[in-house]
């Protein structure tokens, strides 16, 4: 009799611990960038920024860098900029410590899964740190701090080039040296402005294949009329039989006018989820694998309780997770902006694609796909090999009489919890956008009512509340920035 | 019997470990402000006191300031330009420009006016005054110093970096250029060269 009411102890306390660690593995933050999304499709960038705030605590110590990101974003679209740079300037300080790894955290990552790992994000993410805090110093009309931020992206990209040897990887940034660029000529250092549209012109050309960008017409321009104004003859010339039909004005006709910058946030960037592969080693795993398949989908979260109970009694299936993109799609392929003068006349700018972040998001895990592949393979044997130890050790102890059931119980937990633990790392820059378009345009100094088109069946564009009218001076720039949803 | 043992021995274990865990607090030591604090590698308060030692130094040895006694049997009017950052940091030059004006100022041979910015305010003063202030205690207009000098620089980065080790190269530059002639009469240079390592790895 006691042995009987020990089986249905142990059998509440495993459902228990089952349900604990389900519950563990199914906690994560995918409600949170629905109410996000929500908020900014009802133009509310503060209450988006409230949810991460809240939500701080549930990104824990590992997603330190991530928490700051996610703000950075969204503080930057309500208009808070000091405070956008505040919390991306953490997220950076914290990037540089997490150069030092700890072998205790690997070792636990190594043993449960790679969501255990702090969070250090991809390079082109880490790039969009210090380009979303030199569009805030911009807007701030903090030039020279704005040009630190050059400064810092030249030398991250610098830094990454040098790291990576594949020449095809994202070992450039298109965008960042682009708006480095902007951010030179803007303060006068046309030298420096011309070799960062020159390393964009390049970057854009090199990575066209995969990172489906092209070089934005207004780049083409920048192009000649810096030369111009550097008088690099042969450069112009060539760029001039480059871009036969890209019409541009020189610096001098410009320098009395002001210019107009505008950075398009479209869509949202593209999630992450498990791909789970369940490889059966034994005839029986298989048809409990084929059967299951048959039954579910592998990646809902109310069917993961189920395999990890199935597999765990069957006890000869290992799971490995592998992250999955899932992208975002955004319709906007063209934002139009226009700027309204104080005598009525209009000036219309028609955005271009900069940056596809969706495309870099894919080049970056297709990259590290390798690597993940075989740490999860290994994870998974490794925990296996634990479980089936922990199992057979336990109807050892158990004696002849009471060994299948104790097999049977541990068997379930430990092969049970092997399954059940297994999660990639979904975590990723969710605030991000789809796609950032940009576009610049030089108008007469005076007072400006900025208006964007909707485009057909989308919400309006969201603008901080300080960007709906310009006032603009001789030689001045303005940066304006917009999210447009999806 | 021995079960129970070892199933004490792993609480034992197990509370050990919970209070080594919880052993990292906030620890706060006062120390000197001379005391050398280098924490991350990037500019701080020793390098923006040196740099101003540096300079004094180098502001009260050169002839330009014995020159100008000379000739004009008064202390030459400093006001302080633009010190542009053109490194890779957010660095506030205001702190390392007050420790120059301040140590200048009181070695008694330069005097300082305040600059573009400040001058606003003490013009707004001064015409709140006219308006608001007993006569005999309102200041009158047009009686400013008109500088002599201006004090313009630049603070610039070389940073070079490669498997976890980063080279700094800090180079202020400050000079001092005659208002009226344009004429650079003095030019201070500080360098500061720093290697930052990080480990890769650590237990």
């Amino acid at each position: 009799m006691p042995a009987r009411w020990g089986f249905v102890i142990s059998a509440k306390c495993l459902i228990a611990v089952v349900a604990c660690v389900l519950l563990a593995g199914c906690g994560p933050s995918v409600n949170r960038y629905l109410l996000i999304e929500a908020s900014l499709r009802a133009h509310d960038p503060k209450a988006a920024d409230a949810i991460v705030q809240q939500d701080e605590k549930e990104y824990g110590e590992k997603s330190r860098v991530l928490y700051g990101m996610d703000r950075g974003l969204l503080l930057q679209l309500a208009g808070d900029y000091q405070q956008s740079n505040a919390v991306l300037e953490q997220a950076e300080d914290e990037l540089d410590r997490l150069y030092t790894r700890k072998i205790r955290t690997e070792t636990l990552a190594f043993m449960t899964s790679d969501m255990a790992l702090p969070y250090e994000g991809d390079p082109y993410e880490q790039v969009l740190i210090n380009v979303l805090k030199a569009l805030n110093y911009a807007v701030l009309g903090q030039w020279q701090d704005a040009l630190v931020e050059a400064r810092r992206i030249d030398h991250r990209l610098n830094v990454l080039s040098d790291r990576t040897k594949e020449k095809n990887a994202y070992r450039e940034d298109g965008f960042a040296r682009y708006l480095s660029g902007i951010l030179y000529e803007s303060t006068g250092d046309v030298n420096n402005a011309f070799i960062a549209y020159r390393n964009a012109y390049e970057t854009f050309e090199s990575t066209r294949a995969w990172s489906h960008t092209a070089v934005p017409s207004q780049l083409r321009a920048d192009l000649m009329r810096t030369a111009e104004a550097l008088h690099l003859t042969q450069e112009l010339a060539e760029y001039q039989r480059l871009f036969p039909d890209t019409r541009w004005e020189s610096s001098q006709a410009l320098q009395q006018l002001a210019q107009v910058v505008v950075i398009s946030y479209n869509g949202r960037a593209p999630r992450k989820e498990d791909q789970f592969l369940d490889l059966p080693i034994s005839l029986d795993a298989l048809q409990l694998v084929l059967l299951n398949r048959g039954f579910s989908q592998a990646n809902r979260h109310s069917n993961r309780s189920v395999d990890t109970v199935l597999y765990g009694l069957n006890g000869r299936v290992v799971r490995v997770a592998l992250p999955r993109l899932v992208p975002q799609k955004t319709h906007v392929s063209v934002d139009t902006v226009s700027l309204i003068s104080d005598n009525g006349s209009r000036v219309t700018l028609n955005t271009e694609l900069v940056h596809n972040v969706t495309d870099l998001a894919d080049k970056a895990l297709s990259e590290r796909m390798a690597g993940i592949t075989v740490k999860a393979l290994a994870r998974a044997a490794t925990k296996f090999a634990a479980a089936e130890g922990a199992t057979r050790g336990a109807q050892q102890a158990a004696g002849r009489d009471a060994a299948p059931w104790v097999g049977l119980l541990v068997g379930l937990l430990t092969k049970g919890l092997a399954v059940a633990s297994e999660e990639a790392d979904k975590r990723s820059w969710q605030t991000l956008p789809d796609e950032i378009h940009l576009a610049r345009v030089w108008v007469p100094a005076g007072h400006y009512q900025v208006q964007s088109q909707p485009t057909a069946g989308l919400h309006d564009p969201l603008k901080p509340e300080a960007m709906r009218t310009l006032s603009l001076g001789p030689g001045e720039t303005a940066v304006l920035i917009q999210r447009v949803m999806p | 019997m021995i079960v129970m043992h070892q199933a004490r021995m792993a609480l034992v274990a197990l509370v050990i470990l919970s209070v080594a865990g919880c052993a990292q607090e906030t620890k706060i030591t006062r120390v000197d402000s001379g005391v050398v604090t280098d924490l991350s590698g990037r500019w701080n308060d020793t390098d923006s006191r040196i740099v101003a030692e540096s300079m004094v130094k180098e502001a009260l040895e050169y002839p330009w300031l014995n020159t100008f006694s000379g000739s004009k049997h008064r202390q030459p009017v400093v006001v302080v330009g633009t010190i542009l950052n053109s490194s890779h940091e957010h660095i506030d030059v205001n702190t390392f420009v007050a420790d120059l004006e301040r140590e200048l100022t009181n070695s008694q041979k330069v005097t300082f006016v305040v600059g573009k910015g400040d001058r606003e305010e003490l013009r707004t003063e001064r015409k709140e005054q006219a308006m608001y202030a007993r006569e005999d205690t309102q200041k009158a207009p047009g009686k400013e110093i008109g500088a002599d000098y201006m004090m313009k620089g630049t603070i610039a980065t070389i940073l070079d970096e490669a498997d976890g080790t980063k080279a700094v190269f800090y180079q202020v530059d400050l000079q001092m250029v005659d208002l009226e002639s344009n004429a650079k009469v003095w030019f201070g240079q500080k360098k500061i060269k720093k290697v930052v390592e990080k480990k890769r790895s650590i237990f």
